[in-house]
């Protein structure tokens, strides 16, 4: 904030400034310049800042766009920003315990991740031995890696049609539905979000049952089909797992899609109707370009957060076998380190999970940035 | 008018019903099972209901386990996540909403980005450190990273809410004389109520379903199991009796405080999943 100061003598006599109010109070330390008080109104409407210096006053004409507006606010501008200067710290004071808490739980675990992929040694003494790029050059070309690739891949494909397709399409199903029914619809959907995921495991874990007693067995039972032993088999388990993780949060996609659909303004699909537009011409041509940011949206959340998503129900059902194939790059850190107790190893493969993701999870950081998918 | 054609109405009903029946039976067998009698618990599988509905199951599970450890557990580790989340998160909204700073952008980029960290990745470090600091099995231990490793939903989720606040309100209250805390306290956090409930109670459902972070940190010991976790050593050996009667109990008294949550703030707590994802 800079003042331009008037010559002693014009402010004195009250000329130029036109200056009409007297300097009420200034600060009592005659070095400080300004302090909140020390302002004052000119009969133009302009603010002044003055300042006590020895006997004399001294009137300081604020040079700034500011002096345009109303004298009210503009006091109270001034006044702020005075305060903000003089309290530049407070909201990093605001900020501070959050970000602490952030950074240490969060960034310098990542960092810590980065140096354990470097060691070897245990969960007691993790840094034990100094390997180099050891970890990394045996997880890029060992067997086990290609793998993970290959399984986590096909792991996306199922979360693609589970928590993608499957709930964009049921909600596009409600396009014409009323409120009332599209409430209701998501609410019930929506209701194994709420449940534990190890809960849920357990329950589907009944169904799966290997023996005649599993409901699924029940079923292909009363057809005449010998019982499958569903989580033993290395075909059956991974569409099994999937089955289970997309149960729990189609309806969180669900919800996300119709709040999409929502934001679509109604006199757009309303006059595409009028116009003869009616079913899949409609959803084509009109609500899928609209609803194009949400689609992206759901896809981007996906692929990141399907592994993760995955993640109880192997840990509690199958540990990533029979023979890795229910591994995945996600569940194999957790693996490397809980199981088998290699920090070291485990790290290394945080290191290279976090690049192969790192395009997404800066492409999903945009999407939150800008505004990009809608306002209400 | 609305975009309604009456006559093809009842195929995306169908579907939809369909869709509400795939999701709604394992709960009804989940109930159900815990209400079978134990020993009837694989005769007509395909039936979830009894006729004869009985509490035996839930006996059981009364009887071998420390529930009430576990519930206690459970409840000390959800409501401390809430409480430190928010109070860290409300100041820090706060200043990201209101204030202008140096590096302000940066700082909320890190916040966001840390959402979106894997938590295996964070998970290992952070249980070396605790392990360091001998917090593994201990209740400080599974709150404390919690207050950072989820916190930037909280933050993101106010700062939406702040930024559409009315801006003169403040000013009304600083020429009132408050300083920014009391304005914060007084004015923001209490205009904001409802957010802030719908927030906690978010926060609060999450970490009582938590299940992978207690069952490293706490899942050492008996005494420092959550209910998920309980739930899952006692499906994995379990003491006596017939198992999936009493584990399905299990399950539902783990299931119960949320769903009853959830059904008792539906709106608001479907409103806060919607924001926090897709409005950016």
């Amino acid at each position: 904030m800079s003042f331009t100061p008037l010559p002693v003598s014009k402010a004195r006599s009250g000329e130029g400034a036109g200056v009409r109010a007297k300097c009420i109070t200034a600060s009592k330390n005659p070095l400080s310049l300004i302090t909140d008080r020390a302002g004052l109104w000119t009969l133009d409407g302009r603010f002044a800042a003055c300042e006590r210096y020895r006997e004399s006053i001294v009137i300081m004409e604020r040079s700034s766009a500011l002096s345009q507006r109303r004298p009210a606010t503009l006091g109270l501008r001034a006044r702020a920003t005075v305060r903000a200067g003089l309290h530049r710290l407070v909201p990093y004071l605001y900020i501070a315990p959050a970000l602490v808490a952030i950074l240490l739980f969060v960034y310098v675990p990542l960092l810590r991740s980065f140096q354990l992929s470097f060691f070897r040694g245990n969960l007691l003494n993790p840094f034990r031995e100094y390997v180099g790029l050891l970890n990394y050059q045996e997880m890029l070309t060992g067997r086990l890696f290609g793998e993970l690739l290959l399984q986590s891949g096909l792991y996306l494909l199922f979360a693609v049609i589970g928590s993608v397709i499957v709930p964009v399409s049921l909600a596009f199903l409600t396009l014409q539905l009323t409120d009332r029914e599209i409430d209701f619809y998501q609410s019930v959907l929506f209701l194994p979000t709420v449940i534990a995921f190890n809960v849920v495991v357990l329950i589907w874990a009944f169904f799966f049952l290997p023996t005649g007693g599993g409901l699924f067995n029940a079923i292909i039972g009363y057809f005449g089909r010998p019982p499958a032993a569903w989580l033993q088999d290395p075909v059956l388990t991974l569409p099994a797992i999937a089955l289970i993780a997309n149960w729990k949060i189609m309806g969180f996609h669900f919800l996300l899609a119709i709040a999409g659909l929502k934001a679509i303004p109604r006199e757009y699909l309303e006059a595409a109707y009028v116009d003869g537009a009616h079913g899949w011409t409609l959803i084509r041509f009109i609500v899928l370009p609209l609803f194009a940011p949400t689609l992206l949206f759901i896809l981007i959340i996906t692929l990141i957060g399907s592994l993760d998503a995955v993640f109880t129900p192997i840990r509690v059902l199958t540990e990533g076998g029979p023979n890795n194939a229910t591994n995945n790059l996600m569940y194999a850190i957790y693996s490397e380190g809980f199981r088998y107790f290699r920090p070291g190893q485990a790290s290394a493969l945080s290191v290279i999970l976090i690049v192969l993701f790192g395009g997404l999870i800066y492409w999903q950081y945009r999407l939150f940035d800008r505004n990009v998918i809608y306002d209400r | 008018m609305t975009v309604r054609d009456t006559r093809s109405l009842w195929l995306p009903r169908l579907v939809l019903g369909v869709a509400v029946l795939l999701v709604l039976t394992p709960l009804v067998f989940q109930v159900g099972i815990s209400l079978k009698p134990p020993d009837q618990v694989f005769s007509n599988v395909l039936l979830p209901l009894s006729s004869l509905p009985t509490l035996d199951s839930y006996l059981v599970v009364l009887q071998s386990v420390p529930i009430g450890q576990y519930l206690m557990n459970s409840l000390l580790f959800s409501v401390g996540v809430t409480v430190g989340q928010i109070a860290l998160a409300l100041p820090a909204a706060y200043a990201f909403s209101y204030y202008q700073f140096r590096f302000k952008n940066l700082l909320l980029a890190l916040v966001l980005i840390s959402l979106m960290v894997p938590f295996v990745v964070t998970y290992i470090p952070n249980y070396l450190l605790l392990a360091q600091f001998r917090l593994v099995n201990t209740l400080p231990g599974l709150i404390v990273p919690m207050l950072g490793v989820s916190l930037g939903f909280g933050i993101f989720l106010l700062r939406q809410h702040f930024m559409t606040f009315q801006r003169e309100i403040l000013e009304a209250s600083m020429i009132d004389g408050a300083n920014s805390w009391q304005t914060l306290t007084r004015v923001v956090a209490p205009a904001n109520v409802s957010a802030v409930t719908a927030l906690a109670v978010y926060i609060l459902i999450n970490t009582w379903n938590q299940f992978i972070w207690p069952l490293m940190v706490g899942g050492g010991r008996v005494e420092s199991y959550t209910l998920t976790v309980g739930v899952q050593m006692y499906f994995t050996n379990p003491e006596g009796g017939n198992r999936w009667g009493s584990v399905m109990a299990a399950s539902v008294l783990t299931s119960l405080p949320t769903v009853v949550m959830y059904l008792m703030m539906r709106k608001g707590i479907l409103r806060t999943f919607t924001e926090g994802a897709v409005k950016g």
